[in-house]
């Protein structure tokens, strides 16, 4: 049985076309990464409109700067078209600068509980272990998949963020875009990590008697809009309607970060084309040559009677037994390294690859296909041999 | 089998060399049940004789009839079917495929004539057991010695009960006692079947056992 599947004599055609595919396979879920990474990006800001207060815009809560006070976010919720706002309070776990805006930033999010997600693509987020916050949740966390991993948190651990302790009560699954490196609180509890981080928050918010109270400790919203509504018209509404906010324009803010991810969108293409000519042409070459030396083979079968077409059906037959073995193997090879690798940065709260099926789908298909063709190319050309000649050049 | 053939011409050669004139002009005949021998030096052109007669490659000019029907100027297809129903080949080198067991190399003869499976197993079974090589089907070529390969050739060749046997130097590996072997299982298929068998050898007791021999020389076929 197993000699019917893997011909004998094909062991280094298939370890060569086996070698081929994990490289294809390895560019392939290295471009998959970091595509999942820009979709999730753009994803994410497709699906809600981000308003903040006036004067840092989009890096108010990265700087722990600028405020969005309750009065604005009730503004915001009376104009025409908007359907949910979810007051937040974000900020940066460490205060350091070397982290600063950087792909590594670590994230505090304060979300408040009493109004549901209004971001259209991520009404929940998907929790692996334990739940999601809840309102009225206090001191509890739940926590991205790379935050948890550098820490290695589990669920009912404790948390220490800034100068408080929090228990963790559930783990996200791993997203590979911004939130794997999120805590995710109540926006009380970020209110509370903010005003120990300033003093002079604590002289404005902290008296009660002022002007402004804690439900003005905000550092953004976002707004979720009704069906039919177009969400960049609604932005610009909003914008014009409610004064001293900054608000950022789905549409816009998806092709600025389209445009500033053009480098990598060009680089993981050059390693997707890279993976294809690489393991393509390993492969080829390797499934010709193993035709190409059954040569004499082919001249004794067509002495004893084989026509060009059963020919052709042996050695696709061949041709794609010795690919598919050969396919697997890189699939195992390039998943077997990927993930020991992976395993080795996942405790940094990094990951290289990501072997997803698709990826998985198209170098099997891709493998087989063009397995099939240089077969196919390689018994054409022989095929114009007479038999004799065949086993002449076979010898 | 009447075996027919007229003014068979074959070169051979490249642009820089020129060709090389193998056979010019051969005419021959052999009737059902003889056997002939060729013989000739070496480089004389048995082997291409053979190859053309056997359709397994074409010749520049002149004509091949299997029982007075043209049979060089068919199609691949039809040559293919000719192939393998209507000749062996016993080759000097054997020509067993390295990835098959000697059983799996008799039973592809029987692959593509289209012949029922079990009918060809008990015919490949009754032809190694009459070969002695019976006992061996389960090995490699690698794993038989040289005669015992020749046997498994032979019992391949003769499968489909072809009406032509052709054998190209098929005791030129052997020694004297295996070569005894295959001529006589040569002679039993001309006696006993009518087979057409034509040996190419250059050999003394392999033409011996033909009923005539003829000899190549100069690219033409004249009595040895």
């Amino acid at each position: 049985m197993l000699r019917a599947l893997f011909p004998r004599g094909y062991l280094f055609t298939v370890l060569g076309i086996a070698v081929g595919m994990a490289g294809l396979v390895s560019l392939g879920a290295m471009a998959e990464r970091i595509t999942r990474f820009i979709d999730g990006g753009d994803r994410f800001v497709l699906g809600q409109i981000s308003v903040a207060g006036e004067g840092m815009g989009m890096g108010t809560g990265f700087t722990a700067g600028g405020l969005l006070p309750a009065a604005r976010i009730a503004e915001i919720a009376r104009v025409p078209g908007v359907a949910a706002v979810q007051a937040q309070v974000m900020l940066p776990l460490s205060t350091t600068t070397s982290h600063f805006l950087t792909l590594t930033q670590e994230l505090i999010l304060g979300m408040d509980l009493s109004a549901p997600m209004p971001n259209r693509h991520y009404r929940e987020l998907p929790v692996r272990a334990g739940r999601f916050l809840r309102s009225g949740d206090r001191r509890a966390a739940v926590v991205g998949a790379d935050f948890a991993a550098t820490r290695r948190l589990a669920v009912g651990g404790p948390l220490s963020l800034g100068t408080l302790p929090f228990t963790v009560v559930g783990l996200l699954d791993r997203t590979l875009t911004a939130p794997d490196r999120f805590a995710i609180v109540s926006i009380d509890d970020a209110r509370d990590l903010w005003l120990r981080r300033d003093p002079l928050l604590v002289q404005v918010f902290g008296a009660g008697g002022g002007a402004l109270g804690r439900g003005d400790l905000n550092s953004g919203v976002a707004v979720g809009w009704a069906p039919g509504v177009d969400p960049d018209a609604l932005a610009r509404r909003i914008h014009a309607e409610v004064r001293g906010v900054n608000v950022t324009i789905p549409g816009e803010l998806s092709r600025l970060l389209r445009t500033s991810t053009a480098f990598f969108s060009a680089l993981l293409l050059g390693i997707g084309a890279l993976g294809l000519v690489i393991g393509g042409l390993s492969l080829s070459n390797t499934v010709t040559a193993a035709v190409f030396e059954r040569i004499r083979d082919f001249g004794i079968k067509r002495a004893l009677g084989a026509t060009d077409v059963q020919l052709l059906g042996e050695v696709l037959g061949e041709a794609l037994r010795v690919s598919l073995a050969g396919c697997v193997g890189g699939v195992a090879l390039a998943l077997g390294l990927g993930l020991a690798v992976d395993a080795r940065l996942f405790r940094d709260g990094q990951q290289l690859f990501l072997f997803s099926p698709r990826l998985l789908l198209f170098a099997l298909g891709f493998g087989l296909v063009l397995g099939a063709l240089a077969a196919t190319y390689a018994t054409l050309r022989i095929a114009r041999l007479s038999p004799a000649e065949a086993i002449r050049r076979g010898a | 089998m009447l075996l027919r053939a007229v003014g068979l011409t074959k070169s051979y050669g490249g642009a820089r060399a020129g060709p090389v004139r193998v056979l010019q002009g051969v005419d021959l005949e052999v009737k059902a049940g003889e056997i002939a021998a060729i013989v000739g030096v070496s480089g004389s052109g048995k082997s291409t004789l053979l190859n053309l007669l056997g359709l397994l490659e074409p010749p520049d000019a002149g004509e091949i009839q299997f029982d007075a029907e043209p049979v060089s100027s068919l199609g691949r297809r039809r040559q293919a079917r000719l192939r393998g129903a209507r000749i062996g080949y016993v080759f000097q080198s054997f020509l067993l495929l390295s990835g098959l067991t000697a059983w799996e190399n008799v039973l592809l003869a029987a692959r593509y004539v289209g012949r029922d499976r079990r009918q060809a197993e008990r015919e490949a079974l009754r032809l190694m057991e009459r070969l002695d090589v019976l006992h061996r089907r389960g090995h490699y070529p690698a794993q038989l010695s040289g005669g015992e390969q020749q046997r498994v050739a032979f019992c391949r060749a003769v499968l489909n009960a072809p009406s032509l046997l052709l054998a190209d130097e098929p005791t030129g590996n052997l020694d004297a006692e295996h070569a005894r072997v295959i001529l006589r299982e040569l002679r039993a298929q001309a006696r006993e079947r009518g087979a057409t068998v034509i040996l190419v050898t250059h050999r003394a007791e392999a033409a011996a056992e033909a009923d005539y021999a003829l000899r190549l020389q100069g690219g033409r076929l004249e009595p040895a």
